[in-house]
């Protein structure tokens, strides 16, 4: 047992569960025939397809291409949220009345459903970048504001009082004392808000666009090739976990203090 | 004894002809919440600081010592009173008046480094005259290897260590030290206590330190307020021998000295009445 690390153990669990589920899929499909291809493709058939989209354009583009559509849509979207989301998070909790008079319209939107927008997104913009890009901030604006709250409010007012006996306006006592404590909160603020983000992007693409890896999987269930969906969907959750590792991993260094805090 | 304690004190105490203090508290009266339904903490409290005098506060824990340190740094407004810097109202914070925190509020995502600079950047001081004391404070303060360190890495002595560095950058006229070896170990506080007592003789700083140690406040103050429970009021004040040889050494020797033993259960009893009476 003493042998791996927890995160070499977690590596290990997580590399077992994935050849479990993997062995399962060879079963039913290539080796037992328990599913049918048109219900459940096998895993030969994804990799084909993977290989075919790859270097075959699918509707006008291949496989990078609807990737890069959707991460810049996607990008776009969590950019604008996290430039609003975080003054705005930030002021609600450093200023009282800016709070008390902009919550309850918070609140509000908070609770309407991203796609609900897609409508709107759609008379506003059109089918462009913008559309998707807005269900995008509309998913990962909430996350973030309340998270940055949360991390500017839990700041302890002993490090205010300190940054003000040695001198510091209020802005600079935000900007180099408030900020860099509120930062690991604010930071998973931006993890949720940029998972939230990618999956909202992908059903905006399912409903409008031209383009991108949700368009794609609506144009496998429309061609009836199951084969597609798989590839699509495969690809978004790999995206997506790439992501979130990389945003995790960068907080080492963005939050240098942090790593030695343990 | 106890009497001929009280006549030193009577007899040491300055004419009223001198210049003003250099920080006075007069008055001060504190609330938190509303006036008669909120807590009391401080309660008609005058305390005035000569230039180079080390003051130390004593009371039970909770009588209102952080209050009234807070107070007197400009971080809360009394409800009554006024804290006067050489007879004039003190106004917001500022570097005149440095603080060292019971829980060192050290800048957890700054360095060392960072930490002392912090009061000299936000004042404007130049970058070569920053260098120039940081590297003074890190030395006075035997903090040099640990320059690129972040607090998190350091030991509890160590941290508060950056904190009196951080304070003492500054040159500031009034130090303000809320219980600063509370939250260290025996040996630590020990060693700290002795930095400050030598630090005191060398470069005269005007203090007022909090405490709640009676042997602390023997030890280090030329003069101990005595308060009494919440709402905190001054119960007395006792002047203690300043050019006096047990001062100048370990506090474990001058522990030892019957003077210091004397000092030390006046003060001792004054501090028990407030904690035992109801
Ligand atoms: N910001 C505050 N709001 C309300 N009550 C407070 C506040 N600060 C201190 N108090 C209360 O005032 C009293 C005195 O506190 P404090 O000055 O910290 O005492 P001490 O430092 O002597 O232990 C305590 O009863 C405490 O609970
Ligand atoms: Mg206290």
């Amino acid at each position: 047992m003493g042998v791996l690390t927890d995160r070499g153990k977690a590596t290990a669990y997580g590399i077992f569960s994935l050849s479990v589920l993997l062995t399962l899929w060879i079963c039913a499909t290539s080796l037992f025939q328990w599913i049918e291809p048109r219900v459940l493709p096998s895993p030969a058939q994804v990799i084909r397809q993977f290989a075919w989209i790859i270097t075959e354009p699918f509707s006008g583009l291949r496989l990078p291409g609807h990737i890069l559509f959707s991460l810049e849509r996607w990008g776009w979207g969590v950019l604008t949220a996290g430039l609003v989301g975080i003054p705005v998070g930030v002021f609600f909790a450093w200023n009282p009345w800016f709070k008390t008079f902009l919550n309850p319209v918070f609140e509000l939107i908070h609770f309407i459903p991203p796609f609900a927008y897609i409508p709107l997104a759609v008379l506003w913009f059109g089918a462009s970048t913008a559309t998707q890009a807005m269900v995008v901030f509309v998913a990962a604006f909430p996350a973030i504001v309340i998270n940055s709250q949360l991390g500017v409010a839990q700041v302890e007012k002993i490090y205010v009082d300190a940054a003000r006996v040695f001198g510091a306006s209020p802005f600079r006592t935000l900007c180099r004392v408030v900020l860099p404590a509120a930062a690991p909160s604010i930071y998973t603020g931006l993890r949720i808000a940029i998972s939230n983000g990618w999956m909202a992007l992908v059903g905006a693409e399912l409903v409008v666009g031209k383009v991108g890896l949700g368009f794609m999987i609506a144009q496998g269930q429309e061609n009836a090739s199951v084969a597609t969906i798989f590839v699509g969907v495969i690809t978004i959750g790999c995206l997506g976990v790439l992501i979130d590792t990389l945003v995790q991993r960068s907080e080492r260094y963005v939050l240098p203090w942090r790593r030695v805090a343990g | 004894m106890e009497q001929s304690v009280g006549k030193m004190a009577s007899g040491s105490t300055n004419p009223a002809t001198e210049a003003p203090a250099k920080l006075e508290l007069r008055n001060i009266s504190k609330w938190f919440g509303p006036v008669g339904d909120g807590v009391h903490a401080v309660d008609d409290c005058s305390i005035e600081v000569k230039k180079g005098e080390f003051i130390v506060v004593v009371g039970p824990s909770g009588c209102g010592k952080s209050t009234l340190m807070t107070v007197g740094a400009g971080l809360e407004n009394p409800t009554q009173g006024e804290v006067l810097v050489d007879g004039k109202p003190a106004g917001s914070p500022g570097p005149t008046r440095s603080v060292v925190f019971q829980k060192f509020a050290l800048f957890p995502s700054e360095t060392v480094e960072q930490n002392i600079k912090f009061g000299l950047q936000m004042t404007g001081v130049s970058a070569a005259e920053q260098e120039a004391r940081l590297v003074e404070q890190l030395k006075i303060m035997g903090l040099e290897l640990f320059r690129k360190s972040y607090p998190s890495e350091l030991s509890g002595g160590m941290q508060q260590r950056v904190a009196i560095a951080r304070a003492l950058v500054m040159q500031p006229e009034i130090l303000l030290m809320d219980e600063p070896f509370g939250a260290l170990d025996a040996q630590t506080r020990t060693i700290l206590q002795e930095e400050v007592q030598r630090l005191h003789r060398e470069k005269h700083y005007t203090v007022l330190f909090i405490t709640h140690s009676v042997e602390e406040a023997v030890y280090l103050g030329d003069r101990v307020v005595v308060m009494t429970k919440r709402p905190g009021r001054i119960k007395r004040v006792i002047d203690l021998p300043r050019d006096v040889i047990w001062k100048t050494g370990d506090i474990e020797l001058a522990a030892e000295h019957p003077e210091f033993i004397e000092f030390r259960r006046e003060i001792w009893g004054l501090v028990r009445e407030e904690i035992v009476s109801i």
